[in-house]
């Protein structure tokens, strides 16, 4: 048995109370990161704080937020998912077929009610995560070229629908009966925007599904040890499937939330969103190894991504440089994240008083 | 069909698993007997683990049946097995390190309320009545990451005793432990064999087996050779069954290396202790030794004893270590493979499937691996090259082509020593030269290995077994707890000198034969 003397002697040069509160900075990083840039726009650009400025900032940050939560299931099993920029192009496509088209049922072109339509939208979308979870956890495909191939199939698949054009005037008409669906993107409940509201939803939702529910402690299981998780009986397939349905579904409603904000629906729609999801995760401290993470922490990273976006837009800093300073901030997030790790594996054992192993 | 035996709580009649190439298991009827230490001995390969894990409900039978109580029961998923009381411990713990204790004592079957929501408080009570029936009580937050193999262990038993099991399977529990924690392991099994649970014990450790050990059944070749109830057993018994001959067999005798050239000289070697996340290192303290050319030197230790630490620290890839290697007089320069390989180090590491082969390639590339030179491959002469390693180490392989998993292995393991001959080194490393391969193939990399001292080659190697450091090594450094407690002469070892220098806690208060170096 080492004495514990021994024990604490190595992280002597630096001092226990220095190495902890390090550690505390380093996993408090996206908050940080948050407050300064906030901070830094509002000095540089006075009109920054303005509620004004702030809702329309949320509204934008509620787009990659919800895309992000759903990513963040997936990130946690270990894979992750491509196709939520194409799914949610497919999303809004579609709802823009059934609200300008409609359905020819025996001669007869039917226009379903706005709810019917969302639904039916949904459906579609899921059916892409269905075969991204299928492909990763029943055919044995890596996430990475599974999604990348629905990716394609799901872009072309919104092209082909109307053959590359926009459906323009999602409003509906009267006549029809599907009016109303404007009102998903556009409209504010209690001074928030919708979007707003709905990405506070799935937050609240995810967050108590990651962390208070069965399902979600399997989806950490997975993303740890998935040896471990499949000899403790948790149906590990089941678990990665339903993650992403989950990514689906929320790219899903990004489609139908976009869609519904410009009343037109685009086949481009949704391109490269997967990035900024994916930064935003990572941003917010999830590992792409799985297991570690919080839905959380991807809320704040997106809100990390928007204000810097928005931000330097104000700022007036041009779209190039734009990209260069967010690429940088992706980067140094996953360093400083390796960073983190490494002193956690080294310094934890010497700092948590619960370490045991007490001898006899 | 026999009656019913009320002493009988599990049986595995007649069970047959067969692998691509291989049979497993052939036709093996365990028999568990009820409130007893079931002790399941065989070497490596021997078919232990397959069968436990067709008990467990990880793996299916091909034939054969199970019987718990009596009735023939299915199980085809360690669910199910859980449901009918029957629990396993693997030897590789399966503990998901971003969970905490109670995290893992429930994954997969965590207590809800509100018909959806996790019942922490339910977990922590009953995760920490689990362990205090383990009489190991720990706070029940504590990340798994942070546990020391034993805890971890006991962790796993806390789950299957949460799960109310009432047949344990311990596969190898000792393997990773140190001697107090093993201790503290066969009290907790006495405690539960007293509270009515039936254990089945896999190990290879005679001492323990012995020491515990109420009804043996060895196994050999996925066949049952011996079947016994304590009174009737003894060493020699167990091991003239294992190995299937009569124990002491002749050694070829071969000449002192005192008045030869020291090819290799350690001074002082230290390593500290690292507890990264994945695998603990353990520590080396000012290992000294001298290795002379054409010499078999042997290392034995308990695991966690430095072993596989000292031979990667020699082969370049662990830094941090103080003290002097010196390879023909010098030093071996700054710690990195590639260093070594230049100076003539090579190193056949411990596991093979993870650190060795890479099952994609052939065996031809997997052999000539490290060793192309300069920018173009030349295919032909590397050919050739492999061709006369693969006849000089006898790999039995019909193409050169075919996938390297497509070997056994005992011919896998021919293949890593191909490899590290392929860049022609003076001093061969090996850490557990045998493991997992057949009794046939042992012996035959032991001529190997012995073939190529006598050409001059310094060999090291590492070894967990008794009896494979016998056979091999003309002198045997026996580590414990990162030091270097005794060294031996081929003459002067044996089974309990080794064992009892190896053991921290004999070491400590009685004197041992052979020479201690304090």
């Amino acid at each position: 048995m080492t004495s514990s003397a021994s024990l604490h002697r190595r992280p002597d040069r630096l001092g226990t109370s220095t190495v902890r509160t390090l550690l505390f900075l380093l996993r408090a990083r996206a908050v940080l990161v948050l407050v300064a840039l906030l901070v830094l726009f509002s000095a540089l650009a006075p009109s920054f704080l303005t509620s004004n400025n702030l809702a329309i900032l949320t509204k934008h940050v509620a787009i990659s937020a919800i895309l992000a939560i759903g990513m963040t299931f997936v990130v946690l099993t270990g894979g992750i998912d491509l196709s939520v920029g194409s799914v949610a192009g497919l999303g809004g496509m579609v709802m823009g077929y059934l609200l300008t088209q409609g359905i020819s049922l025996g001669g007869m072109v039917h226009y379903p009610p706005i709810i019917l339509a969302i639904l039916l939208t949904i459906v579609v979308c899921l059916a892409v995560g269905l075969l991204n979870g299928w492909l990763v956890a029943k055919a044995g495909v890596a996430p990475f070229i599974a999604t990348l191939g629905t990716l394609y199939i799901a872009r072309g698949a919104a092209l082909l629908l109307s053959n590359g054009k926009t459906y323009p005037n999602l409003a509906g008409q009267a006549a029809r009966g599907n009016t109303g669906f404007p009102l998903l993107g556009q409209s504010h409940v209690a001074g928030l925007p919708l979007p707003v509201w709905i990405m506070l939803a799935f937050f609240a939702v995810a967050a108590i599904v990651a962390t208070k529910t069965p399902l979600g402690r399997h989806v950490y299981a997975v993303g740890g040890n998935e040896r471990a998780a499949r000899l403790a009986g948790i149906r590990v397939p089941r678990v990665k499937l339903i993650t992403y349905l989950v990514s689906s579904l929320c790219a899903a409603t990004v489609g139908l939330i976009i869609a519904s904000q410009l009343e037109a629906a685009h086949p481009a729609t949704g391109e490269s969103f997967e990035l900024n999801a994916i930064a935003a995760v990572v941003l917010g401290g999830t590992s792409l190894m799985g297991g570690r993470g919080s839905v959380t922490g991807s809320l704040i990273g997106a809100f990390v991504i928007g204000v810097l976006s928005d931000g330097l837009v104000m700022l007036g800093v041009s779209e190039f440089w734009q990209m260069v300073i967010k690429g940088t901030v992706i980067v140094l997030a996953v360093a400083v994240d390796q960073l983190q790790s490494r002193l956690q594996a080294r310094f934890l054992p010497y700092l948590s008083s619960a370490t045991t192993d007490e001898a006899e | 069909m026999s009656t019913p035996n009320a002493d009988i709580i599990l049986e595995a009649r007649a069970i047959t698993k067969r692998y691509p190439g291989t049979v497993a298991l052939d036709g093996v009827t365990f028999r568990a007997h009820r409130n007893c230490v079931n002790v399941l001995i065989g070497e490596n390969g021997a078919g232990k683990s397959t069968l436990m894990r067709i008990l467990a409900g990880v793996e299916a039978a091909d034939e054969g049946e199970l019987l718990f109580d009596g009735t023939p029961i299915i199980v085809r998923s360690p669910r199910e097995a859980a449901h009918h009381g029957i629990s396993i411990v693997h030897q590789e713990l399966s503990i998901i390190p971003n969970f905490d204790i109670s995290e893992n004592i429930f994954a997969g079957r965590e207590p809800v309320k509100a018909k959806m929501l996790l019942n922490r408080g339910t977990e922590d009570a009953r995760s920490a009545a689990a362990l205090r029936r383990l009489r190991k009580p720990m706070p029940v937050r504590t990340n798994a990451a942070h546990l020391s193999l034993g805890c971890r262990q006991l962790v796993e038993v806390a789950r299957t005793l949460d799960q109310g099991a009432k047949v344990l399977i311990l596969d190898e529990p000792t393997s990773a432990l140190s001697t107090a924690e093993a201790d503290s392991l066969f009290h907790v099994i006495e405690d539960l064999k007293r509270s009515g649970v039936t254990i089945i014990y896999i190990s290879h450790r005679l001492n323990e087996l012995l020491h515990m050990g109420d009804q043996f059944t060895v196994l050999r070749s996925g066949r049952v050779v011996g079947k016994a109830p304590r009174a009737e057993v003894s060493r020699q018994w167990i091991v003239e069954r294992m190995s299937g001959r009569i124990a002491s067999e002749d050694v070829a005798r071969r000449p002192s290396f005192a008045e030869t050239v020291a090819l290799l000289e350690v001074k002082g070697l230290t390593l500290p202790a690292s507890a990264a996340d994945e695998a603990a290192q353990a520590p080396l303290h000012d290992v000294t030794f001298t290795l002379r050319r054409g010499e078999i030197l042997g290392i034995y230790g308990l695991l966690g004893a430095g072993r596989t630490e000292l031979l990667e620290s020699l082969a370049g890839s662990r830094d941090a270590f103080a003290g002097e290697v010196k390879l023909n007089g010098v030093p071996l320069g700054i710690p990195g493979v590639a260093s070594a390989v230049k100076a003539g180090v090579a190193l056949v590491p411990e596991d093979r499937q993870r650190d060795g082969l890479i099952p994609e390639m052939s065996i031809r590339e997997n052999v000539a691996l490290a060793s192309a030179g300069g920018l173009f491959l030349n295919r032909a002469r590397e050919i050739d090259r492999v061709r006369e390693l693969a006849a000089e180490l006898n790999i039995v392989a019909k193409d050169l082509e075919l996938p390297v998993t497509a070997l056994s292995g005992g011919n896998q393991q021919k293949v890593l020593i191909a490899r590290c001959l392929m860049r022609s080194p003076v001093l061969l490393l090996l850490d557990e030269p045998t493991r997992g391969v057949d009794v046939g193939a042992k012996a035959e990399i032991y001529s190997i290995l012995r073939r190529l001292a006598d050409k001059g080659l310094g060999i090291v190697f590492s070894s967990s077994e008794i009896e494979e450091t016998q056979a091999l090594a003309d002198r045997v450094l026996v580590l414990c707890q990162g030091r270097i407690s005794a060294e031996f002469s081929r003459a002067e070892v044996t089974d309990q000198a080794l064992f009892a220098a190896a053991s921290p806690v004999v070491n400590a208060s009685t004197s041992i034969s052979g020479v201690a170096l304090a």
